[in-house]
């Protein structure tokens, strides 16, 4: 298998790649290099302004950073208060020295970002599904269509005032049951078929549940 | 006509849209007859019903006579609302939708699942937990492959791999079957560890099974490697640089295989990776033939890490004790009133995470796949996005077939290996 | 032998000496039952079963079934494999119109019987309420063992021999005048 064996193969660990020293300075560095706040969260996050997105996206496409990922996030029903109702997170990644950052940038409903796909080509199909599925338009974006759902779905699903539509289910002897309700006794928001909720199941408190409180050490 | 005079140099997809950058070819041909008669752009439609397109994708195909000049994909033909549907489960009722995008290679996504989740709740997993993920999912990786060598080939008319892939696939999902009853999309693990230990004999089925894959490796390779039909439909054909792997984001073999040793499994270790010996094979060709012998090699990588797996598979509990996360052995709960509230809070509301939002890449068969967990301290979990790398990958399509012939195309989406219900979600 | 003779002799003794009395109804059935073709219509997760179906261990080929039609204007029944989204709804409406009579459907898994365990905006809940389905294979996703079973029984519903749960003989043209 002459043929099979021109595969090379690199067998060291991800220590060996490393090139320039200079590059490779912890995230809080890069953070603080680009001018950015850095979040308090369990994965490295920088907060970006939408004006300075742009340039911040071509300092790390220049350093050699790929764009993995867009993440598009309605805040709207989130037990904290949030900056703004939606946030768009970058989730950039250096191939080589195996750096990871998330940009997240904050916006209103209706306002626009800049398209990073002049930085980044994959930025096409990702900033596409933000805008099929959150409505955030991305200008100068070349092709911004629907991408996922049907042409003629109006909203968008992951919006959390877009229903999840689910059907109920029904029996042979007429009985249906919705699966909402069902569902309802355990996400201790609505009274499901049972009629309780949270923590009025034991009887005791009258208001919402108090999220639980974060052990010390562990992810924000 | 030789293969270097066949092979038009591949372009941007941006700057095809000039007339005058069109490849040398095409610009040539109508150049001679332009004259003598009118030619056009025709668009050709493929899919999403079409035995080529591995699913339901749907290519709209710009041609000048034989010539792609432009690709546009459709997808969403199986849009599945995965991430919608997501806010709806609890976390443990999630590990059954997490292998149903990615169902190739099913373990990959929910490894990336219950690692997401596990590192939200802090979770403390047992080693042996940990040795039996990892054989499954190298498993699930030789799974995949083997269905891509199958299907790829028989889309470049080489239909007799598929039955001989099938047969050791068929042996993977016995092993599949046995350990938890599913042959596909199994849901076996849970959050905190596996949903119960492996059969006794089954560590023996498996090292079986490894001691003699690699003899079938070969065989594999021995029927198409140096076949002269399969040489000149994939060399040079769809090729892919480094610099535009990297900017069209691709990862996994793919990347792989543009020269860019990108494994999250050295990168960024999960599940003890760092301590498997085993070696990532790259090339820097980028072209579907590099894709093609990159990922036979893969499949000797994964047997070689499952023999050592095997080698430290030691007696042992299989999920995190703590009773907030798992349940309860079944004896407990005739004896202890303590283990019948554990397992009635779990069985009907699940556990709570606190606030947070967490990222654990996994590398796949198809690249790095991620599930980005929003928890606000409810049962279920508040966003979940998966970051599906079948989906980033198709974009790379675009910008390899242009220039290249119909049957090209065709090649390319092969070796792209995308799983449409990634792809869609 | 002469033709005069098939008018005269008896009819049992015919058949002893291995010549068979069918009406042309049931031969063209039962020819029918043993050549049907499939449409490719994998979908999800359900295809890939469908293609271990025809695999060397399972052999769908033994059933006269393997030959897997890419165009529906050349096969006789559509095996919908895997979750069917709202997108793709009026497409596979469209490739079952363009498949000729008489034809046949099989709901392959829980997602295409019933929506299985997608219950929301994106997804079908019923193939059924886009075609006609002859026959639900139950699973998530259905062992190949169990599509075999499915062409089998769809054999018998071809050749007149089903019969439904009450013991009813299930007509046999049933499937054939849609």
């Amino acid at each position: 298998m002459d043929k099979v064996s021109k595969i090379e193969t690199y067998t060291t660990g991800p220590a060996s790649v490393q090139t320039d020293p200079a590059r490779l300075d912890p995230i809080d560095a890069l953070i603080a290099t680009l001018g950015l706040s850095a979040e308090d969260a369990a994965e490295p996050t920088a907060v970006v302004g939408i004006d300075k997105l742009e340039s911040v996206a071509l300092r790390l496409r220049q350093a050699g950073f790929m764009l993995l990922d867009v993440v598009g996030i309605d805040y709207s029903a989130y037990v904290q208060p949030r900056p703004e109702r939606l946030s768009v997170l970058y989730n950039v990644y250096h191939p080589y020295d195996h750096r990871r950052l998330f940009l997240r940038v904050w916006l209103a409903m209706g306002t626009a970002l800049p398209s990073l796909y002049g930085v980044w080509k994959s930025a096409n199909y990702l900033e596409r599904e933000v805008y099929d599925l959150l409505g955030v338009v991305f200008t100068d974006h070349p092709d911004l269509r629907k991408i996922l759902t049907p042409d003629d779905l109006e909203g968008h699903p992951l919006l959390k005032d877009f229903p999840i539509d689910e059907t109920p289910t029904l029996f042979r002897d007429g009985r249906f049951l919705d699966p909402a309700a069902f569902r309802a006794g355990m996400t201790g928001q609505a009274t499901g078929l049972s009629g309780w909720r949270g923590s009025l199941r034991r009887g005791e408190g009258k208001g919402d549940i108090e999220p639980p409180v974060m052990p010390a050490g562990g992810p924000k | 006509m030789s293969l270097k005079e066949r092979q038009p140099k591949s372009k941007q997809p941006e700057s095809i849209q000039q007339e005058s950058s069109l490849p040398e070819r095409v610009g040539s041909l109508t150049a001679n007859s332009g004259a003598l008669m009118h030619t056009e752009i025709m668009s050709l439609n493929v899919g999403p019903q079409h035995p080529s397109t591995h699913g339901v994708l749907r290519l709209v195909v710009d041609m000048d006579g034989e010539f792609v000049i432009k690709v546009t994909p459709h997808m969403g033909y199986l849009h599945t609302g995965f991430e919608k549907t997501f806010e709806h489960r609890t976390y443990q009722q999630g590990v059954t939708y997490a292998p149903r995008t990615d169902y190739l290679h099913s373990f990959g996504h929910e490894l990336a699942w219950v690692l997401g989740v596990e590192k939200l709740m802090q979770a403390d997993v047992p080693e042996r937990a940990t040795t039996v993920r990892v054989i499954l999912h190298e498993l699930g990786r030789i799974s995949s492959h083997l269905v891509f060598l199958g299907t790829a080939l028989m889309d470049l008319g080489a239909i007799t791999l598929f039955f001989y892939c099938f047969r050791e696939k068929e042996a993977v999902q016995d092993l599949f079957e046995e350990v938890c009853g599913y042959r596909m999309n199994q849901g076996y693990f849970r959050v905190g560890g596996l949903s119960r230990d492996i059969p006794d004999d089954w560590a023996g089925h498996v090292q079986t099974f490894c001691d003699t894959f690699d003899k079938h490796v070969d065989e594999y390779a021995s029927m198409f490697a140096t076949n002269p039909i399969f040489l000149d439909r994939a060399t040079g054909v769809g090729v892919i640089t480094a610099e535009a792997a990297i900017d069209l984001g691709l990862t996994g073999p793919n990347l792989r295989a543009s020269g860019v040793p990108l494994d999250h499994r050295k990168a960024t270790p999960y599940c003890d990776y760092d301590s498997y010996e085993f070696n990532v094979p790259t090339s820097q060709k980028g072209d579907s033939h590099a894709r093609f012998l990159l990922r036979l090699e893969e499949l000797r990588e994964s047997a070689k890490i499952i023999r050592q797996a095997l080698k430290r598979l030691k007696p042992g509990p299989v999920k995190d004790p703590n009773r907030k996360i798992s349940l309860p052995p079944r004896p407990e709960l005739e004896s202890s009133m303590e283990a019948v509230i554990h397992h009635f809070k779990l069985v009907t509301e699940g556990f709570h995470p606190p606030l947070g939002e967490v990222y654990v890449p996994v590398e796949t068969a198809r690249g790095e796949v991620g599930y980005y967990i929003i928890s606000d301290g409810g049962s279920m979990p508040y966003r979940v996005k998966i970051r599906a790398p079948s989906f980033v990958n198709l974009q790379a399509l675009e910008y390899a077939c242009v220039g290249g012939q119909f049957a090209d195309l065709i090649t390319v989406l092969a070796t792209i290996d995308p799983v449409l219900g990634d792809v869609d979600r | 032998m002469p033709l005069k003779e098939l008018f005269e002799r008896d009819w049992q003794e015919l058949e002893s000496e291995g010549i068979l009395f069918s009406s042309l109804e049931k031969l063209v059935a039962w020819g029918r039952s043993n050549s049907l073709w499939p449409a490719t219509f994998g979908l999800a997760c359900c295809a890939i079963e469908m293609m271990s179906a025809t695999d060397g261990r399972n052999d769908l080929a033994r059933f006269g079934s393997e030959v897997f039609r890419a165009s529906p204007r050349q096969a006789d029944v559509m095996i919908v494999a895997g979750r069917l989204s709202k997108k793709m709804a009026p497409i596979m409406r469209r490739v079952y119109d363009q498949m000729p009579d008489p034809k046949w459907v099989i709901s392959m898994g829980a997602c295409a019987s019933s929506g299985g365990m997608f219950n929301n905006y994106a997804i079908v809940q019923n193939v059924d309420s886009v075609v006609p389905v002859d026959i639900f294979v139950p699973g998530c996703p259905p062992r190949p063992e169990a599509l075999i079973y499915a062409v089998m029984q769809l054999q018998k519903k071809v050749r007149g021999e089903a019969f439904d749960q009450l013991g009813n003989q299930l007509p046999m043209v049933d499937a054939w005048t849609r």
